[in-house]
């Protein structure tokens, strides 16, 4: 009887609403992921270190990894301004400027890549002022970063931009009257406290970009050792029916990305208790 | 104002009067300047690409048989995707917002996984499922069902890629409600659906929209997982994002990017109803 | 209807909430549950109210086991501190609730819903509000609809948690009148949460003072003040000045105090001489507030440097003063308590002449 009661719980449903979540859960994210990862571990390591150390595979990670990195640190730094002028600075059109910043999230990544192409490619918009100096910005890296900073910046944007907003104007108002200058103020109070924040919109933008295909494929070229980037090679490999090299690149690739998820919440949990504690 | 000021005289912070709104201006020039580069003038590109051979043309590609059907298959993919995300982040809310128990943390970070998995790798999964080398590829074969490269693995690629979009928008809002006007209900007499129906449901409405919304876009706009199981059937499975590809890569620019403004379209629709659910909820609360 | 808790205990995950508690409340009892924070008042209302399931122990409800009963089934009215009024509804909707989930055999007409609705919102006095949303009330309203809104569905027993802790002073004077008229109208067993001695005091019928998850004391009002069962419930209730150790043993030396003592009186309890006598020890006066009926003093005790508080009646003060900043004053602690440390337990009473006395009657004088 008491047993009974003690497993009760007040408001109703949960018994049904989670079994619900685990199974809808399992089927469509855990057991498709599951199955990626026993496809991956059913060749021997000596092969699958073959498929990740070929030489194809490898400068793909590079170039991956080097490409979405330099666009989250571009991110970090814009995106940060971008947050510092909607938060602190009032002139017209505000509002719709915040509204734009989204549109990265709402366009469609194929859009995306067409429209950047466009803009990029040698006898693009702004492609042919810089052909005319010899830079080809689409269908090299620089293209890539581009198409990457593009998908990544409304990360940065959004995780500062309500820190900033919480950010109480009386601590800067405390280090004026005792005589900071204003670049002190910004370097010494203001950046340490949104410092984590910065970090998580980067670490979002990075992780983000480090899967993106469908902005890039369009502006990459995507040329075998130069500028073919993870997601295509997977692409390319399926193609082929090459099922276990597929599932192999993908395999790594996913854990880098668990691993930055894990990393992005530890952080976030960090930064929550230690502002509980203070 | 500056001029006339005499050189000798010191003022209290006499440099920060002239410097403030010249670097004011000088941060917003450099984040319109970045918001334009980025952001305008890939849309303007967009439009004025898919215009550029006439209104005439514009319509014709959109008019196209393949169009049509593409259209057709984006807008079927989406109302069966959303709902079914819609009803598992209603129900997967109300167990985690409302309830305390063991590994939510664990639980709440694994839904999350879809967001941190890219978009052809989350098609590859499904290849390696029901691919004719996948697990079940026999089975399905003997059977005569068809999954890769057909209807059923572009919408549960569509699924997987949007699953977090609902959940994720509605527990951090049912968390911060509370559950005492649950309590309330059932306090006087309310039954557990009286209280659902009444109750919560009035209650995470807005929250339930916005995630609508996201959802709906990501939904007909997914192009990586959708691509990777699709296997490029015109006229059967091609969504309005891979008929894009395909015109695009068959050089046909203008109608590629005709059909391309539709999404855009449906971004910026994206964009204006998020901001009125916004600001609906800032005025609510 | 009256409630019976037997061996009651409620623990969250190492935290126990409520441990080992027996109470029971009369029929048509006003009760206030009573005690700082933490102290697990709250809980106990909602175990009552079946909106958390126990651990161990059992709750009887007119002699029933309603233990395993639900929220539903219990019937009670519950207030909630923030009155959890439905925010999407209209006021005359959310007091019609209750009527309109009704099963459907027993579901009163919408004609009778809404003259019942009318009636309760008279009685509350805010009919004019039916047509408004929750938040385009105020804080002292809102908690008038919460009550009505409980009423309205009948309950046999009334609970409300924290009832005015929201509210500014003003309001919260006229809500505890208001509340007690209606208690004494609808005789329905009430019991309310507080962490107000005063509130508490001047409301209730029956108060049960709780701490650290038990009940350290149940009484009336005048029982609780005037024969309080522990040091707790001594120093909880109202102000009070606390000597022990060194200073209690060798500085009384009319109260024989021991080192495990510890000794409480209450600032009124002491008097001010401008001359010394034999029991009496030399302060000087810190600070003096004049404010209001009552004058009350800081005083430093010479031999200890310990700081005391003294009141009396600004009468008094006419006819002794007046008294200034820096003058040395001989302060008699005429009825010192004194309170095992240990158990917590009273230990000795002693007065001035060191004759036992009865604390309780002196108390008073």
């Amino acid at each position: 009887m008491v047993i009974q009661s003690k497993r009760r719980r007040v408001l109703p449903g949960f018994g049904l609403s989670m079994g619900y979540t685990l199974i809808y859960l399992s089927f469509i994210v855990l057991i498709p992921i599951a199955v990626l990862f026993v496809k991956a571990s059913t060749i021997s390591f000596s092969e699958f270190w073959e498929i990740v150390t070929d030489k194809r595979v490898m400068d793909s990670y590079k170039l991956t990894f080097y490409t979405s990195f330099l666009a989250a640190v571009v991110n970090a730094i814009f995106g940060t301004l971008i947050a510092w002028v909607l938060v602190r600075y009032h002139f017209y059109g505000k509002r719709f400027v915040d509204a734009l910043v989204d549109l990265p999230f709402a366009l469609p990544t194929a859009v995306a890549g067409i429209a950047l192409t466009a803009i990029y490619a040698p006898n693009g918009w702004i492609g042919q002022y810089f052909e005319e100096f010899g830079i080809k910005i689409a269908y090299t890296q620089i293209g890539i970063m581009i198409a990457l900073t593009f998908i990544g910046f409304p990360f940065v944007v959004r995780s500062v931009q309500p820190v900033l907003q919480d950010l109480d104007r009386q601590y800067e108002e405390a280090a004026a009257t005792l005589g900071a200058s204003s670049s002190q103020i910004f370097f010494k109070i203001i950046l340490p406290s949104i410092i984590p924040s910065v970090l998580t919109g980067f670490a979002l933008a990075f992780a983000r970009a480090l899967g993106e295909y469908g902005s890039v494929v369009f502006i990459a070229g995507n040329m075998p050792m130069k500028t073919e980037i993870v997601p295509l090679l997977i692409i390319t490999k399926l193609e082929q029916y090459d099922y276990s090299g597929a599932a192999v690149i993908a395999a790594v690739m996913l854990v880098i990305s668990f691993l930055l998820l894990f990393l992005i919440n530890f952080w976030q949990w960090r930064t929550a208790r230690k502002h509980q504690v203070s | 104002m500056i001029a006339k000021e005499p050189l000798n005289v010191k003022r209290v912070g006499a440099g920060r009067i002239p410097l403030a709104p010249i670097r004011k201006w000088l941060l917003i020039g450099t984040a319109l300047g970045f918001l334009g580069v980025f952001i305008l003038i890939p849309l303007l590109v967009v439009f004025t690409e898919a215009l550029k051979k006439g209104i005439e043309l514009y319509f014709a590609a959109l008019k196209d048989v393949d169009a049509l059907a593409a259209i057709k298959l984006t807008l079927m993919t989406a109302a069966i995707v959303v709902p079914l995300n819609a009803i598992f982040g209603v129900i997967a809310a109300w167990a985690i917002a409302k309830f305390e128990f063991k590994g939510k943390n664990i639980l709440i970070t694994l839904i999350d996984i879809p967001f941190a998995v890219s978009p052809v790798i989350a098609g590859l999964v499904f290849v390696l499922l029901f691919g004719s080398q996948g697990v079940f590829g026999p089975f399905l074969e003997t059977n005569n069902i068809k999954i890769i490269f057909s209807i059923p693995g572009i919408v549960l690629a569509t699924i997987f890629v949007t699953f977090p979009f609902v959940v994720r928008e509605l527990i951090p809002m049912m968390q911060e409600q509370g559950s005492e006007e649950e309590e309330a209900a059932i306090t006087l007499g309310a039954s557990g659906w009286q209280m659902f129906f009444r109750v919560t449901l009035p209650n995470m409405k807005w929250g339930l929209l916005y995630g609508l919304i996201l959802c709906n876009a990501r939904a007909m706009g997914e192009f990586g997982a959708v691509s990777v199981v699709s296997g490029h059937i015109r006229g059967l499975t091609n969504t309005v994002p891979l008929h894009v590809e395909i015109l695009y890569n068959e050089y046909h620019f203008s109608a590629a990017f005709a059909v391309a403004s539709l999404l855009a379209l449906l971004a910026l629709v994206t964009l204006v109803l998020k901001s009125l659910v916004e600001w609906k909820t800032r005025k609510n609360g | 209807m009256g409630i019976k808790i037997r061996n009651v205990t409620k623990a969250f995950g190492t935290y126990t909430a409520i441990q080992d508690i027996n109470l029971q409340i009369q029929k048509g009892d006003f009760v206030a549950l009573l005690g700082p924070s933490g102290s697990g008042k709250t809980t106990l209302l909602r175990l009552i109210a079946g909106l958390e399931n126990l651990d161990a122990g059992k709750i009887f409800f007119n002699g029933i086991d309603y233990t395993a009963k639900t929220v539903k089934e219990r019937k009670v009215g519950f207030v909630f501190q923030h009155y959890a009024l439905f925010k999407h509804m209209t006021i005359f909707e959310n007091v019609a609730f209750g009527l309109k989930v009704k099963p459907r055999k027993i579901r009163p007409t919408k004609k009778e819903i809404k003259e019942k609705v009318m009636e309760l919102l008279k009685f509350v006095q805010l009919e004019h509000l039916a047509d408004r949303y929750p938040a385009q009330l105020s804080g002292g309203q809102r908690q008038r609809i919460a009550l009505a809104r409980a009423l309205a569905v009948e309950p046999e027993v009334l609970l409300l948690d924290e009832p005015f802790g929201a509210l500014d002073a003003k309001v919260r004077q006229e809500l505890r009148r208001w509340l007690r008229e209606i208690h004494q109208k609808l005789n329905i067993t009430t019991i309310f949460v507080t962490h107000d001695q005063e509130e508490a005091l001047e409301m209730a019928d029956t108060v049960v003072i709780m701490n650290h998850g038990k009940i350290e004391q149940i009484g009336s009002p005048e029982e609780v003040y005037e024969k309080p069962a522990n040091a707790f419930v001594y120093s909880f209730l109202g102000k009070v000045n606390e000597f022990k150790g060194e200073s209690l043993v060798t500085n009384f030396p009319h109260v024989k105090g021991t080192e495990e003592a510890v000794g409480y009186i209450r600032p009124h309890e002491i008097v001010l001489h401008q001359q010394s006598n034999e029991n009496s020890i030399p302060a000087v006066v810190i600070h003096i507030n004049k404010a209001g009926s009552t004058v009350r003093f800081e005083l430093k005790r010479l031999d200890t440097d310990e700081l005391f508080e003294v009141e009396m009646t600004s009468d008094h003060y006419k006819k002794q003063g007046p008294f200034h900043k820096g003058e040395i004053l001989y302060a008699e602690f005429k009825n010192i308590v004194l309170f095992d440390r240990k158990t917590n337990s009273i230990q000795t009473e002693k007065n001035v002449q060191g004759e036992v006395v009865s604390a309780i009657s002196s108390y008073m004088s």
